[in-house]
């Protein structure tokens, strides 16, 4: 009787694939832990990094309570509380619409690295497929003049999702074909992506701006392709329906995990290839099939920007957006489920709004200090997110977490 | 013979809990120098543990080691060899990419100075030791390019190279020919000779008699008696092992064989490493037959099963399933031939821990239209047909929509038959079925297995386990580097089935 | 274990390895002659050596050594587009952009920050842990070093500061991935977003909106006394930095410590398989925390070339992506330092001939900047693309 064997089983996470050598997959492992601590664990691993972040605050100088709560003051989330009125309220309102717009991409960028994540992938090309659905979305949406709204708008999207769907499918495909590491690849499709915009908006690019010729922009969106307002002004730039079309996005990505023969495959691959290799799964055509999804969640995402509040694009703008990046912060704090990837891009956005300085009181903290802590919190939550078990081990049910931690990688069969 | 003075090592009450799990009960073991004492027992029954106490892997719940009188703590491995204990390993312990003479010198390296290492004077010792216990290695060779034998000669030198007077063997002959197993054999009365201690691991009752002086029996963990070898038989050791008369073999009435179910003619295979691994290889399996096939691991059977359940495309050759020509055509194309494969190792290839039961019985017929029609999937059928062959089979641990890892090894194994089976295949592979699994779960899968014989089904069977081989086939083939060398009735006997692996006779026997 | 035997495939001609590699040389070949000095003003001759490498390299094809024979092919073609815009361009401007002793030049200067980087890269990969956090480190070197040099008004100092700044986020890297046995792609993200958070909000809680001081104290150039004025070599290496020497020289030495020396076996042994290095008794968990500290250590040092030897000031993110360039010049270098150097030289070149050619075309050169991103790319996807990692690399050790 394998006594050792049958004892480990109970204590073996559901999630934690305990195979030959092979260690859990991201996902497989922010399964395990969802199921042992549920909602809690990742709602505590914000809280820790932010009270580094505050530490770190306090370190400078600076009085961490008051920045974060300039910065809560400027997300516009205090327009929930209705005990909030008048000008205040007014104010919030406005607030929340510019938080709710910088959700709407984090949204779409968080599903691009979650979607991979549940397949076994890690998609950092997160940034480089939205440059390049950027790009086509600015394209497009500057050209055609005298096309009706709903087509153009469509056009735009649709063109600017097939561009990150093929950004992203080259790693796939790599990954697919040659075994090529989607880590290392889609580093370089990002920078690739990056440069290639500065050229073609840069001064003398192809896609320049004619009638700005010494500034490295694209031309300006039309207003026939722009996304319509349905709160706030439209002039002072309120929320558009891109909010919509994002979370249009989680249930494609929910049901497509859960209810298709593709999700079943993509799962599979993702929580043990080699089972799903037995099955007849093809990990290879997977890994394809999903890096374009993948980068189309992330071209899509671009179109909302650029179609929404943005409407041109400069070469600088291409070089210091982060958004492809926070998206991974969005995937694992949400632990690449639809409803944390919401809820994670909505933390996010409201921190990069918080910090931003159209909204960050610069007297209490600097603008430019407060989105470096976003980066650091950012960082921290990341770098928390790949253990959990700090937080785990706070909520005290850490102790059948170490078990199983500690029975992870032991021979399968102690022959006992 | 046995040194009579005081053992070399003893372990005194050790007891070795995981949690409620108690690995090994107040266990009393000792060994005298120029000994070879054989611990014998099931999986499960605690060997593993011991040693790994032994060697410092595991500190002891309770109970004490001494060695050479003096009682010690052995809280790592590198404590255990400053004590002269060596343990060569089941799984080895060597690293692919270095070469013989690295893999033995590592972490005691000769140098010169300045820490770079004197690699002649290595090679130097290697020729040595080798010379003196008859161990024949070539210490520039790699590893990963050396037969398993050689590798394990290689782990032997290792530990004497570090002084060893103390040497474990765990299941040393589970992956050597009989020739080899011989050659073993020679080199452990050499080590006698010499005055080391010998602890040698297995299950193997045949091998035990032939090597031990005395041999100690453990079940559950707890260590049932220590008999010396004048005395012993087969039968007794058995009933000290398992705790009642061993039934070797399982009731079964003839094969009613129809047509052949499966055909392979002329196969090659190439392995991980582009080395052919099946170099014409032929069989034919009927309906309502089961035939096994033997060989000591590595010789292609792996690449063979492979390829006939559409995991790896053969070079050459052909596979017809009831006629049907899959050759190279991959796992869809076997599985809608009527191919059912109940795979080697449960977790990697049977089984998604993390998805459900319901999801788990889906894997191999997700694709048809019961099950998904259009790319959406029906879950209402799937947990339905779940709930019915969860039923069925007797699984014990969870309902249609519990999570796979939640059950236990025996259950889960039968959630993988469960669905191999009814798939109604006409051909059911079944590589190592019954590894790591308890005596219940054992007989569950054999009594299954001619279950389905008995209803026509065609039955390959791929195992390391002679008696598992013996008392489940029909016709056992015998698989040698590659191609089927010699066909045998199951009343063959172990010495005409041993002379088969190691290639027709080309071994010599004392 | 072995089976069977490797079926050789009988070459009527040379071995098919070494046709293969002598069609890398021909299709380079068949490029440079067009660039001065040999500056030939016709493509043809540039066509027949490529099209001798093209079947040099079809010879290895067949000879189943399908990567130099693709490699090889492929550069062939791509000596010939290159052969025929020389040709088509201004011979004043070729000689420009190409005055190999500047080129040279430069390659080392823009290598070295890689270099450093890389041969940390390779410590700890060596020892089974991925380390996608170079970027970051070299960032917190570039930051710390400056600073280091500014506060206590020594490039030695700063570079020391340096040091430790990348060895203690390399610390916390080790902690999250060795002990805490994250993934360790994830933990090497965090710790550059980390990174990146961390020297930007110092530089600018420090220095606040004018940046670093100017003339703070710098890694001095070393003058090689009589080389320094002979022609091509005293361009190319008669005024080279402090740290690209030492750079360069640790080249042969992390060679020979990993390959000659008990500590590099033992290294190497961790890597491929901990549980053998385990069962003799050497620390894995040890053994890959110094590897990586050591790796985040000469990452930062690379960082602080940038600032305080080669820029002489810091701004946020100045790294820009070159710690996941040196990342790739580990694996095209197979894990070799000798490799990786090899590395460093070619994407410091095309770095180095970007920078010429704003001269010749602005656009040019922007797209220039993608060059070793896109070399990178196809390196992990064709030739390199299937070498082998430490075999553990990526594998969280758990001991029983």
């Amino acid at each position: 009787m394998n006594t050792v064997e049958d004892g480990t089983q109970g204590d073996v996470l559901a999630g934690e694939e305990v195979a030959h050598g092979a260690t859990p997959s991201t996902h497989a492992r922010l399964t395990a832990y969802v199921r042992r601590g549920g909602v809690i664990v990742p709602i505590l691993t914000a809280i820790i990094a932010f009270v580094v972040g505050g530490l770190v605050v306090l370190v400078t100088g600076h009085n961490p309570f008051s920045t974060y709560r300039a910065i809560f003051n400027g997300t516009g989330l205090n327009w929930l509380f209705p005990w909030v009125g008048g000008a205040a309220r007014k104010t919030a309102a406005f607030d929340l619409q510019q938080t709710l717009i910088a959700t709407t991409p984090l949204i779409l960028v968080g599903l691009a690295v979650a979607f991979a994540f549940r397949a076994g992938l890690f998609n950092i090309g997160g940034q480089g497929q939205y440059t390049v659905g950027g790009i086509v979305a600015v394209w497009i949406g500057s050209s055609f003049a005298g096309m009706p709204a709903v087509p153009h708008i469509a056009l735009a999207v649709v063109g600017a999702g097939a561009a990150g769907a093929a950004w992203a499918g080259i790693a796939g495909a790599l990954k697919a074909t040659v075994g090529a590491n989607e880590v290392i690849s889609t580093i370089m499709l990002n920078w690739i992506a990056i440069w290639g915009g500065v050229y073609l908006f840069g001064l003398g690019g192809p896609l320049q701006d004619p009638h700005q010729p010494s500034v490295p922009v694209s031309s300006t969106v039309k207003a026939s392709a722009k996304l319509p307002v349905f709160w706030g002004n439209a002039q002072l730039q309120g929320l558009h329906i891109g909010l919509f079309i994002a979370l249009a996005g989680v249930v494609l990505f929910w049901i497509l995990l859960n209810r298709t023969r593709l999700g079943y495959e993509v799962r599979a691959v993702g929580l043990n290839p080699d089972a799903a290799s037995y099955a007849g799964i093809s990990p290879a055509r997977n890994y394809f099939r999903v890096m374009a999804i993948c980068g189309m969640f992330a071209g899509v995402a671009a179109a909302m920007d650029i179609l929404g509040w943005k409407f041109n694009l400069f070469t600088n703008d291409i070089q210091a957006s982060q958004v492809g990046f926070l998206g991974i912060a969005v995937a694992l704090l949400g632990r690449n489920t639809a409803v944390g990837t919401i809820a994670a891009a909505l933390l996010f956005g409201a921190l990069q709004t918080g910090t931003s300085d159209r909204f960050l009181d610069p007297s209490v903290f600097d603008p430019n200090l407060a989105s470096n802590l976003t980066l650091m919190i950012q960082g921290l939550i990341v770098l928390l997110v790949s253990t959990d078990v700090i937080a785990l081990r706070v909520l005290r049910s850490g102790r059948g977490v170490a078990v199983a931690l500690g029975r992870r990688g032991k021979r399968q069969e102690p022959r006992a | 013979m046995a040194d009579s003075k005081r053992p070399a090592l003893e372990l005194r009450g050790i007891t070795k809990k995981f949690g409620s799990v108690v690995a090994n009960d107040r266990v009393d073991f000792d060994v005298y120098p120029g000994e070879v004492h054989a611990l014998l027992g099931e999986n499960g029954a605690g060997k593993s543990t011991l040693v790994s106490v032994l060697y410092g892997l595991y500190t002891p719940t309770e109970g004490e080691i001494v060695v050479d009188g003096r009682p010690v703590t052995i809280d790592s491995p590198a404590t255990a060899i400053g004590l002269g204990i060596g343990m060569v390993h089941q799984h080895f312990m060597l690293v692919p990419v270095m070469t013989v003479a690295e893999n033995i010198v590592l972490g005691q390296e000769p140098s010169r100075g300045g820490g770079v290492i004197d690699m002649r004077a290595a090679r130097a010792r290697v020729r040595e030791l080798s010379e003196r216990y008859g161990l024949a290695v070539d210490p520039d060779a790699t590893i990963e390019d050396v037969t398993v034998g050689a590798q394990q000669r290689v782990e032997i030198l290792r530990a004497l190279y570090r002084g060893a007077r103390i040497l474990v063997l765990d299941e040393p002959t589970a992956v050597l020919t009989a020739q080899e197993v011989q050659e073993l054999i020679e080199v452990l009365h050499r080590l006698k000779r010499d005055g080391t201690g010998i602890v040698f691991i297995s299950h193997k009752l045949g091998e035990v008699l032939q090597v031990a002086d005395r041999i100690t029996v453990l079940r559950h963990g707890r260590k049932i008696d220590t008999v010396p070898r004048q005395g012993a038989t087969e039968q007794s050791l058995a009933r000290l092992v398992v705790g009642r008369d061993v039934l070797l073999s399982v009731e079964k009435g003839p094969p009613h064989a129809a047509e052949p179910m499966l055909v392979v003619d002329d196969l090659h295979v190439r392995d991980d490493r582009d080395l052919e691994a099946v170099r014409g290889a032929s069989l034919s399996v009927r309906g309502g037959e089961i035939v096994a096939i033997a060989g000591v691991d590595g010789n292609g059977q792996q690449e063979l099963v492979e390829a006939i359940t559409g995991l790896r495309a053969p070079t050459a050759g052909r596979v017809l399933v009831d006629g049907r020509d899959i050759t190279g055509r991959g796992v869809r194309a076997a599985t809608e031939a009527g191919v059912a494969h109940i795979a080697e190792d449960r977790h990697r290839r049977g089984l998604v821990l993390a998805f459900t039961l319901a999801e788990n019985l889906a894997l191999r017929e997700y694709r048809r239209p019961e099950f998904s029609r259009g790319g959406w999937l029906r879950i209402g059928h799937m947990r339905s047909r779940a709930k019915r062959l969860l039923r069925e089979y007797d699984v014990r641990g969870g309902g249609a929509d519990a999570y796979a890892a939640s059950l236990s090894g025996g259950n889960q194994q039968k959630v993988a038959i469960a669905r191999e089976i009814a798939s109604d295949p006409k051909l059911l592979v079944a590589h190592q079925p019954t590894r790591g699994l308890d005596v219940g779960a054992i007989e569950f899968v054999h009594r299954r297995l001619i279950e389905e014989r008995d209803r026509g089904r065609a039955v390959l069977l791929v195992s390391l386990e002679y008696e598992e081989v013996r008392s489940l086939a029909d016709r056992i083939l015998v698989i040698y580097e590659g191609r089927i060398v010699g066909e045998f009735a199951p009343d063959a006997s172990e010495e005409e089935l041993g002379i088969a692996m190691t290639g027709a006779g080309a071994g010599a026997r004392s | 274990m072995s089976v069977g035997t490797l079926t050789a495939t009988p070459s009527r001609l040379a071995a098919p390895r070494q046709l293969g590699i002598a069609g890398l040389v021909l299709a380079i070949v068949a490029w440079v002659i067009t660039l001065p000095p040999a500056l030939v003003r016709s493509p043809a001759p540039s066509i027949v050596v490529a099209v001798v490498a093209i079947a040099a390299g079809s010879a290895a094809l067949a000879g189943r050594q399908r990567r130099l024979g693709y490699g090889a092919i492929a550069l062939a073609l791509l000596a010939v587009a290159g052969a025929v815009a020389d040709t088509r361009a201004g011979v004043g401007h070729l000689k420009v952009v190409f005055t190999w002793s500047v080129l040279v030049a430069a390659m080392l200067r823009y290598a070295t920050p890689l270099l450093f980087a890389a041969l940390g890269g390779i410590i700890s990969e060596r020892s089974g842990v991925i380390n996608i956090g170079l970027e970051g480190m070299m960032l917190i070197g570039a930051f710390f070093g400056i600073w280091g040099a500014d506060v206590l008004h020594s490039w030695v100092l700063g570079c020391l500061v340096a040091i430790a700044s990348g060895g203690l986020l390399a610390l916390v890297h080790a902690i999250f991935s060795i002990h805490l046995r994250a993934d360790q792609v994830v933990s090497g993200t965090a710790v550059n977003f980390l990174a990146l958070g961390i020297t930007g909000y110092f530089f600018i809680a420090h220095y606040g909106p004018n940046g670093t001081p100017s003339r703070v104290s710098q890694v001095p150039n070393v003058k090689l006394p009589l080389i320094q004025h002979v022609g091509f070599f005293g361009g190319a290496i008669g005024n080279t930095n402090l740290l690209t020497w030492i750079a360069l020289l640790l080249v042969p030495g992390l060679s020979l410590f990993l390959f000659r020396t008990r500590w590099g076996l033992r290294l190497r042994a961790v890597g491929e398989k901990p549980r053998a290095a385990d069962t003799v008794g050497l620390p894995v968990l040890r053994t890959r925390y110094v590897a990586v500290v050591a790796s985040g250590m000469l990452a930062a040092l690379g960082g602080a070339y940038l600032s305080v030897a080669f820029v002489g000031s810091f701004n946020q993110d100045m790294t820009e992506g070159r710690g996941f360039i040196a990342l790739a010049a580990v694996i095209f270098g197979k894990w070799r330092p000798a490799g990786a150097l090899a590395a460093t030289l070619l994407f410091g070149f095309s770095s180095a001939l970007a920078d010429r050619l704003p001269t010749f075309s602005q656009t040019a050169a922007t797209l220039f900047q993608a060059l070793p991103y896109l070399l990178t790319l196809i390196a992990v996807a064709g030739i390199i693309g299937r070498s082998r990692a430490p075999a553990s690399v990526g594998i969280p050790y758990v001991k029983e």
